[in-house]
């Protein structure tokens, strides 16, 4: 066989194995990014659930803000993205195999969220948070979180929080809900 | 002839009907107006159209403040969240009145009647997180953990409601719906609210137009820093500062933004605000009054912040003084500055060392020898003796000299304590020759206050 032949014949192959490769992987991970995916672990499922009833699922605009969209960074980050939630995933299922439901105790997740969160993860959609005429307070908040001088450090999560994984009976749709307020500072006293 | 007079005369009425029109229409009384242009959600128009109506005085105060100039209306503060402890249930019905403008269903909110320091820090965090941290808002814990009148039980409940309560803080309940009684009205330093922040900003800044120039003014801390245990304001009047700020007070500025309150150019001379609190020179703006502040002058033995015991401050004195020395620069020289401490430092040291310490010896030995009693304090006249030379007297010495009044230092300061200190001993020394057990009083009036500390704060 001639060396040319051989080089097409190998490029050949190389795609003919690599493609599927590539596009598995792919497949692979659009189906283990949906909140149903998600949800399949029995002690994820009541913060999908309740997810479900928030209004970053319903509201006036008809944005859904998925699992990922808050939990991992973006996509467009494909090598992050991809570290990221492949650590996540492993590190997740060796919990349920080896731990079960009695080690996920959801008030302790709650809080070690609130403590981890990046403001990035929310500023990924609420980008424009300064210019708000009709909650100069929220905007002077922000102000103090975009621009924090003397060292502090604001996250969003010190405010916003119970946002979206709250329980609820019923379905709470933004634009029939009294306006939002956001909660304020934690551990301001006892 | 009569027409020139009846002309004279109608034109006199005419003149005379037209004055009184134009004084009288002064004296119209003209409610605020208010048209809701902005961006205000229904609901927030409904408390303003009712609230308007209903308690007049409130709308007209907060029209005034720069809350309302910036749209912050009522919803902004007293909103709650849904299952939030505080929510007032008397309130709900108030959007099924009809005759209430806009008393409809739809515009039902639940909401709070104490706004409390982490509803403020929605928008203003770095203020609450400050005040967080200060002796103000832990002001019930610092009391609990000194004071003999709670801890004995020695005052009525009332006589602590209206009095110790009213400036440090009430634990807020609820009852039956409603804010306990003995809980509320109150809006002490050191509240404990029923979402587990501490204090009240209304203290300093008053419902409903949360001033900023208020809280500059000495007249507001003198509300509660004043009287025989820490006459802070009468100090500030009686020093240059005050007498400077009374000289000149209608030409200050008190309305500077916040961090922009300029001495020389918007004050002559400070306030209790201009050196404590607010930015200076090269020093940022605080809302923790602990800070700046190199001596506990208020504490029975004279110690650093830091080693104050009941809420040991997470400061180093000697940043803080260099940080009130920065203050004191931008209106005075170095060596002005330099020895002004020189000669706080010294009276410190005499108190501490001269009367304190002595005193404290001395009673230590009385109860050692079983001539006083432990069991309850003020019972005995030599406990009420001692208290008063570090509680009154002591504290006004130190504070005087911390505030450059000379009548403080001296005559209500220093020179009391001579005296107390003398009487304190003549009888200290009777007991111990005579092996006698002091004089109890048995009738100690009034004293059936509860002394079990708040479990809300030092828990079960």
């Amino acid at each position: 066989m001639e060396r040319k032949t051989k080089s097409i014949l190998l490029v050949f192959f190389g795609i003919l194995i690599a493609f599927p490769l590539f596009s598995m992987t792919y497949y692979t991970m659009v189906r283990t990014s949906t909140p149903e995916f998600c949800g399949s672990c029995h002690e994820i499922r009541p913060a999908v659930m309740a997810w479900k009833s928030s209004t970053h699922v319903n509201n006036a605009q008809g944005f859904v803000a998925d699992c990922m969209d808050c939990h991992l960074p973006a996509p467009h980050d494909t090598v992050d993205f991809f570290f990221t939630k492949t650590m996540h995933g492993a590190k997740d299922v060796l919990a349920h195999f080896t731990g079960g439901a009695e080690t996920y105790d959801r008030a302790v997740m709650r809080e070690r969220i609130w403590a981890t969160m990046k403001n990035d993860q929310c500023m990924k959609c609420h980008r424009n948070i300064l210019h708000m005429p009709g909650k100069r307070g929220a905007m002077l908040a922000h102000r103090k979180v975009l621009y924090a001088g003397n060292g502090e450090e604001y996250r969003c999560t010190d405010c916003h929080r119970d946002l979206v994984h709250n329980d609820r009976q019923f379905f709470e749709y933004k634009q029939f809900s009294a306006p939002y307020r956001a909660n304020g500072l934690p551990n301001l006293g006892i | 002839m009569y027409r020139r007079v009846t002309f004279t005369l109608a034109a006199m009425l005419a003149v005379i009907a037209l004055t009184a029109i134009a004084a009288g229409a002064q004296n119209f009384p003209k409610v605020r107006e208010l048209r809701m242009e902005r961006a205000t959600p229904p609901q927030g128009t409904a408390c303003i159209e009712c609230h308007k109506q209903e308690t007049p005085g409130i709308f007209a105060d907060w029209a005034m403040s720069r809350h309302a100039a910036a749209g912050i209306t009522c919803l902004d503060c007293h909103q709650a969240q849904p299952g939030e402890q505080d929510i007032s249930v008397a309130h709900e019905k108030y959007y099924s009145m009809g005759d209430l403008p806009m008393g409809e269903k739809q515009y039902f909110v639940p909401v709070a009647a104490a706004v409390t320091p982490k509803d403020c820090s929605r928008c203003h965090p770095d203020e609450a997180k400050q005040y967080s941290l200060s002796k103000h808002a832990n002001t019930i814990e610092i009391m609990w953990k000194l004071d003999p009148w709670l801890n004995g039980g020695m005052n009525s409940d009332n006589e602590r409601k209206t009095g110790c309560f009213y400036c440090h803080g009430t634990v807020l309940k609820m009852k039956d719906g409603k804010l306990d009684p003995d809980t509320w009205p109150n809006v002490g330093v050191g509240r404990l609210n029923m979402d587990g922040s501490l204090g009240s900003c209304t203290s300093c800044h008053t419902r409903h137009r949360f001033s900023v120039m208020e809280a500059r003014k000495p007249e507001t801390c003198g509300q509660c820093h004043l009287g025989p245990d820490h006459p802070q304001i009468e100090i500030f009047n009686e020093s240059k500062h005050g007498d400077i700020y009374h000289a000149f007070k209608h030409e200050y500025n008190f309305d500077s933004a916040p961090g922009a309150w300029t001495p020389g150019v918007d004050y002559r001379a400070p306030t209790c605000a201009a050196c404590h609190m607010s930015g200076s020179g090269d020093v940022a703006t605080t809302h923790d009054v602990t800070e700046r502040i190199s001596w506990e002058t208020q504490a029975p033995l004279t110690v650093r912040p830091s080693e104050f015991k009941p809420l040991p401050a997470a400061t180093d004195w000697q940043v803080e003084r260099d940080k009130m020395k920065n203050i004191c620069s931008q209106c005075h020289g170095q060596s002005w500055i330099d020895d002004f401490y020189t000669q706080l430092d010294t009276a410190v040291e005499e108190y501490n060392e001269v009367y304190f310490k002595p005193a404290k010896k001395t009673l230590d030995e009385l109860y050692e020898k079983g001539l006083l009693d432990k069991t309850k304090f003020f019972d005995e006249h030599l406990e009420v003796e001692y208290y008063e030379l570090w509680h009154h007297e002591g504290r006004r010495a130190r504070m005087g000299v911390a505030m450059m009044a000379p009548d403080y230092a001296w005559w209500h300061g220093f020179y009391e304590c001579k005296h107390r200190y003398n009487k304190f001993m003549e009888e200290a020394r009777h007991l111990i020759d005579t092996n006698t057990k002091a004089y109890r009083y048995p009738d100690f009036p009034n004293a059936t206050g509860d002394p079990t500390r708040p479990a809300e704060i030092f828990g079960q």
